[in-house]
């Protein structure tokens, strides 16, 4: 039977834009599926109303929403609907994705990180387990990813630094705000090695995309350049060009059917209109970001698979990750500087590509010796304005703040100083406690039952997170930074998720296998971040492009 | 005042070009009729109630003082009124920012024997304090405020914040490029209602 594609997307975000690219580059004829609406640089304004404040990209929380099941004190998991609790699970609900929202820090894993229980062992409570695969395998393609989505940057050797097959980034880095002097300067003094953040940011036109516009509002926001590197801009505008690629946006996949071999038939969606349609294609490729993956496979039941595609080891959905870790902030007083520092200080636009990787991995008595740490980066506070503001709203005791105080604070807030945040990412231990499974009860707008997420962490990722933002707060009081303060917790950032669908060479123990397959579907393949079984210390993106290209290869080897 | 308040009124006819709003002639027809808040031309019920109530209420919570814009300045009441009409907001979200005006004037009337606007500064502090005590009057009185603060902080092509004024009295600097009027947030992908963070 003739089948309507060669290749189905389903998601177009950074881990279908590199499938999509690369067949339509081929010659093969590809569809992708995407939930929200096409958006371009036509489209996205710095408006904070737009972009953070009515959650414009992301679906409203009474049509579809999560089930989050936390721990309470008696020890047991209770859910409850996002739509009851107001905690968005959603990220980049557009073609393109998330990646159209991202800061676009962009980080290698490191060699260890492919084994990570090989190289330190097990820690009680986690299922770390080593990946199939090594860092040699996915070298050429994190290579590939500098050129393809534009990454700027500098390499610098250092103690951590990962192998290169290609000398430098093909792209300088973008223009640095003045702070990075001081931030440069403070860890020289601690002894602590300054590292340049590299970004998926073009610092300028390249591959018929602008330059950076340096507007100062990047992270949530799209680009209206075309500079920063997201799926759209970077990868499907070229596989639309090849003219073998077709996108329909606000389409809605409910379920993947499979036949009595057990391998895909077909994907029913709704159009946008709520139409139910279907559509067919030779090889099909899931990447609707880690919750969605999983609770599509999960939905997609069938004779040969009845608890979901890829669940008959009961693995589909398990070990799901996101990033642990913590934040702080420091305030930079402008009436303790010189006028010109202050006024330097006061610039916005250029990027604080500032990082540190001195403890990525650590050899303290402290954590019992050899241990996994992580990164840390610095940033300035995000300039939008209404949540800024929104923030003083409520007073410590909970009392609306309002009349010439509300002002008062609001002048002080905007005009005293400027603030220096810091990020700490540090491994999510996979466990039993964090997973993806099916509501029972509550269902999205189109009937089906939404991801209930079990957001359980392991104790030993707040041990990292504490260790490592001590190490960043020193940087901070050297600066000379004042009302310091830092969180350090177990509660899952929504937009650093990865894992449920692991990848190994065991179906009893894993979902995919080293190719990204499903292990007993012939013809399904999941390229976003579901396929990690560890998660490394680092934002996801540049490792889930990579590894798309890298699956790329493999279906293109087989069409 | 009371005769700013009215030219300010005079002053929004000529300016404000939507064409629908949700008005209500009395109390007594907002409390008979929440359900059915009906859509009446805007300049015919500029001038009425709860609008009144609301823009004093905006103006305490947010004073004009010699150097600094207040609600009026930042066009926090064209704000208001024409954002809770967009089409993602919930009528549950118009019906509340109505129903507090009236039991703002109810306790008002229990009080001082006078209706809000009518009350000395002072007088004003202690109400909306009061209010604040209850569960639904602090939920109202914390809607209020976000839409003021959006009101002086939004981009302008949303009514509030003219010529920038909010973001010029705090040294604001906003992004670029700014959406003109036919990329309003609600114009992009498809209408849906939303719950308004309060």
């Amino acid at each position: 039977m003739s089948q309507d594609y060669d290749v189905c997307i389903i998601g177009s975000g950074a881990g279908g834009g590199p499938v999509a690219l690369e067949l339509a580059k081929a010659g093969k004829s590809v569809l992708i599926l995407e939930k929200g609406p096409w958006l371009t640089e036509k489209d996205y304004f710095k408006d904070e109303l737009a972009c953070c404040v009515r959650s414009v990209y992301t679906p409203q929380l009474k049509d579809e929403k999560h089930v989050i099941e936390e721990q309470y004190q008696d020890n047991s998991w209770q859910g409850e609907s996002t739509e009851e609790s107001g905690w968005d699970f959603w990220n980049g609900n557009v073609v393109g994705g998330s990646s159209n929202f991202m800061s676009g820090f962009f980080y290698r894993l490191k060699e260890k990180d492919f084994r990570l229980l090989s190289e330190f062992g097990k820690i009680e409570g986690a299922n770390i387990a080593d990946w199939p695969i090594s860092y040699a395998d996915l070298e050429p393609y994190y290579a590939k990813v500098e050129t393809e989505v534009g990454i700027s940057g500098r390499v610098q050797q250092h103690q951590y630094l990962e192998p290169r097959s290609t000398k430098d980034f093909p792209y300088s880095p973008t223009i640095e705000h003045p702070i990075v002097h001081r931030i440069d300067k403070a860890c020289e003094q601690l002894g602590f090695t300054s590292l340049t953040t590299p970004r998926a940011i073009l610092p300028k036109a390249d591959m018929g995309r602008n330059g950076c516009e340096y507007s100062g509002f990047c992270g949530s926001y799209g680009c209206s350049s075309g500079a920063k590197g997201s799926s759209r801009a970077a990868l499907l505008n070229r596989a639309i060009k090849t003219g073998n690629c077709k996108i329909l946006p606000n389409a809605k996949v409910v379920k993947l059917e499979s036949n009595h071999q057990g391998n895909v038939s077909a994907v029913k969606y709704f159009d946008e209109n709520n139409n139910k349609k279907s559509v067919t294609a030779k090889t099909y490729v899931v990447a609707c970001q880690a919750i969605e993956t999983s609770r599509l496979l999960l939905s997609s039941t069938g004779a040969k698979h009845p608890n979901g595609l890829g669940n008959n080891y009961n693995q589909l959905g398990k070990n799901l990750l996101f990033s642990a870790g913590g934040s702080g902030t420091g305030e930079m007083t402008y009436s303790k500087l010189d006028k010109v520092s202050a006024e330097q200080l006061k610039i916005r636009g250029p990027f604080v590509n500032r990082g540190l990787q001195d403890w990525y991995f650590i050899n303290d008595k402290k954590m019992g010796g050899k241990a996994k740490g992580g990164i840390i980066d610095f940033l300035l506070r995000h300039p939008n304005a209404i949540s800024k503001a929104m923030s003083l709203k409520w007073d410590d005791n909970n009392k609306l703040v309002w009349g010439k105080e509300l002002k008062r604070q609001l002048k002080s807030t905007f005009n005293d100083s400027q603030d220096l945040r810091f990020e700490v990412f540090n491994d999510w231990l996979p466990t039993d406690n964090c997973f993806v499974s099916l509501d029972e009860k509550v269902k999205d707008k189109w009937g089906s039952p939404v991801a209930k997420i079990r957001i359980g962490y392991h104790e030993h990722d707040l041990k990292v997170g504490e260790y490592l933002s001590q190490k960043a707060l020193k940087v901070l009081k050297k600066m000379g930074a004042d009302n310091i303060r830092y969180s350090v917790s177990g509660s899952p950032p929504a937009n650093l998720v990865a894992g449920g669908c692991r990848f190994g060479n065991d179906i009893k123990t894993s979902v995919l296998d080293a190719n990204c397959k499903v292990h007993d579907v012939d013809n399904l393949y999941v390229t976003d971040g579901s396929f990690m079984p560890t998660g490394g210390s680092v934002p996801y993106t540049w490792t889930i492009y990579a590894n798309s290209f890298r699956v790329a290869d493999i279906i293109k080897k087989r069409l | 005042m009371v005769d700013q308040l009215f030219s300010r009124r005079d002053f929004m006819r000529v300016l404000v070009t939507a064409a629908a709003a949700y008005p209500l002639s009395s109390l007594a027809e907002l409390r008979s009729k929440e359900e059915s808040l009906a859509v009446y031309n805007r300049s015919s019920v500029i001038n009425k109630e709860p609008w009144l109530t609301i823009a004093e209420v905006q103006e305490h919570l947010f004073p004009a003082e010699k150097n600094s814009p207040g609600a009026k300045d930042i066009h926090a009441l064209e704000y208001l009124q024409t954002m809770i009409q967009s089409p993602d907001v919930e009528p549950t979200e118009r019906k509340l920012i109505h129903d507090g005006v009236g039991w703002l004037n109810d306790l008002s009337k229990q009080q001082h024997l006078k209706t809000f606007i009518e009350l000395t500064a002072g007088d004003k502090e202690k109400i909306l304090r009061r209010v604040e005590g209850s569960k639904a009057g602090s939920r109202w009185l914390s809607l209020l405020l976000t839409y003021l603060i959006e009101a002086l902080l939004s981009d302008p092509v949303y009514a509030g914040n003219p010529n920038g004024i909010g973001w010029k009295w705090l040294n604001h600097q906003s992004g670029f490029p700014r959406p003109d009027k036919n990329k309003k947030y609600f114009k992009l992908g498809k209408p849906r209602f939303r719950t308004i963070k309060v």
